[in-house]
């Protein structure tokens, strides 16, 4: 088995962990709208080391296991998820982002622009989406950002590859 | 110049995207219940074990929630045991002050003693009836177990009463056996804090210790027959001709938490509403006193029955007297 599908496989372990943590854990954690999204995380780690279109369709994948759970604008999420998968793994390639920290940045502006195409597509009220796009919006981003920042650190080696390569 | 691979890799990401981005458009335009069974058909398949592990943190968070709430409970429950000897004793308190307000037969205004946080609280009282309710200077006012002290000045919403505490305080009084009448005063001796004595007992006028000292009515600020203390000892006798007994109070004036002032007649007499222990018994030895009077009598008069039947014996020449010593002992025997 070569260096690299060891790697992959922690990598499926890893976002296997990730989807876990995301049904298990985040139910517990205090409030739901400003906890991490563990998924969005999978998603952007994913999405940065790999091909535009394996990001588009994971994203497509994990937008719609997030409108099957919250079916009140069935297909808002796919489309965002979609759209920041592929910008994800496009801004990557532009950004040469290695840096750690810029991970994270990614992590957070892709988590601010999901709520945005999702709370744009489901018809949100203006005073609602203002709320929300400048006060819930930044914190959740903070704080998925920082544990996206957490996993980086913690499985360092084993996000050291380009799964397009 | 890009190679060939790269376009057709570029090529395959570009259409994935499109594909994907019209499949969510899509769903975004389908119809509500297209959308709906397709969510639900997820949700029951490939979904099922991450609704299942959902629902299995959402139960543990709410067992944990729960937990909470019953161990919050359960302090709660603990944190106002803690208050049940209070609440008994104040239960208690308000069921006395409530016999007691049947027991009156003058006017009374209930009353609540806000205390304060003062050195001298027990000195003065703030009480939360005032003018307004019919509370007036010098209107008395009471506890359940006595005298607490008098009305000293009232606004419309409260009062201020001054206790027997107070270094002011005076108030005449008599002994429940009606021996001695006095004035009961703060004790001004060393260690007299929180005692009253009994002032003015002329020196012949001995009284037990545990003696009821009642308030007697003179001076027309106190009805007759309010509780005061209870005689501890004998503080000083002076030059002869006074006793100064040490009274212990009746009624604390710094833990009552609710009094009644009364605001009707002071000609009333109030020892039927104050039955306290000293007072029965007081009244049972009474009672003892009249027994052995009665018996005393009955023992003088059957003394006496044997006293003639031995005169007679004497006087009777059957019996081996005379007529002249009989005659005697009857003269002796009759009173």
């Amino acid at each position: 088995m070569s260096p690299q599908r060891v790697t992959r496989v922690q990598l499926l372990l890893l976002m296997l962990f990730l989807m876990t943590l995301q049904f298990y854990l985040r139910p517990r954690l205090g409030s739901a709208r400003v906890s991490p999204d563990f998924l969005l995380i999978g998603l952007m780690l994913f999405a940065m080391r790999s091909g535009a279109g394996a990001g588009a369709m994971a994203g497509f994948l994990v937008g719609l296991i997030e409108d099957s759970l919250t079916p009140a604008r069935f297909g808002a999420s796919a489309l965002a998820h979609t759209l920041v998968g592929y910008f994800a793994a496009w801004g990557r390639a532009v950004f040469f982002a290695d840096n750690m920290l810029v991970n994270a940045a990614f992590v957070a502006v892709g988590l601010w622009f999901r709520d945005l195409v999702v709370l744009v597509t489901s018809g949100t009220e203006h005073r609602q989406l203002f709320t929300e796009l400048t006060l819930y919006s930044p914190l959740q981003a903070l704080t998925t950002a920082g544990f996206a920042l957490l996993v980086l650190v913690t499985f360092r080696a084993w996000f050291s590859i380009r799964l397009d390569a | 110049m890009s190679s060939i691979s790269d376009r057709r890799y570029t090529r395959r990401d570009t259409v994935l995207f499109i594909m994907c981005l019209g499949l969510s458009i899509l769903s975004l335009f389908s119809p509500v219940s297209w959308s709906y069974s397709v969510a639900d058909t997820l949700r029951r398949t490939v979904l099922a074990p991450l609704v299942w592990l959902q629902t299995r943190a959402e139960e543990g968070r709410t067992s944990r929630v729960r937990f909470r709430t019953v161990t919050a409970q359960r302090d709660s429950a603990a944190y106002l045991a803690q208050f049940l000897p209070a609440l008994r004793a104040e239960n208690e308190r308000l069921r006395q002050l409530l016999k007691l307000s049947h027991r009156l037969n003058i006017g009374y205004v209930p009353a609540e003693v806000l205390h304060q946080p003062h050195a001298t609280d027990g000195r003065t009282l703030l009480l939360s009836v005032g003018s307004r309710q019919g509370v007036g200077p010098f209107n008395p006012v009471v506890a359940p177990e006595g005298l607490i002290g008098m009305v000293l000045t009232t606004t419309p919403q409260s009062s201020v009463a001054m206790t027997w505490a107070h270094p002011e305080f005076r108030v005449s009084a008599y002994t429940v056996g009606g021996n001695a009448l006095g004035v009961v005063a703060p004790s001004t001796e060393n260690g007299g804090e929180g005692a009253l004595e009994l002032r003015g007992v002329p020196f012949r006028d001995s009284i037990p210790l545990g003696t009821l000292v009642l308030s007697s009515g003179l001076g027309g600020v106190f009805p007759k027959g309010i509780p005061i203390g209870s005689v501890v000892g004998t503080i000083r006798e002076e030059a002869g001709w006074e006793r100064v007994y040490r009274l212990r109070p009746a009624a604390n004036p710094g833990s009552a938490p609710h009094v009644l002032v009364l605001v009707g007649s002071r000609a009333t007499d109030l020892v039927s509403a104050f039955p306290s222990d000293s007072l029965l018994e007081a009244m049972r030895q009474d009672s003892l006193a009249r027994i052995e009077r009665a018996d005393s009598l009955a023992q003088a008069a059957k003394a006496l029955r044997a006293a003639r039947r031995d005169s007679l014996a004497r006087t009777s020449p059957m019996l081996g007297g005379s007529p002249t010593s009989a005659a005697r002992a009857v003269k002796d025997s009759t009173p």
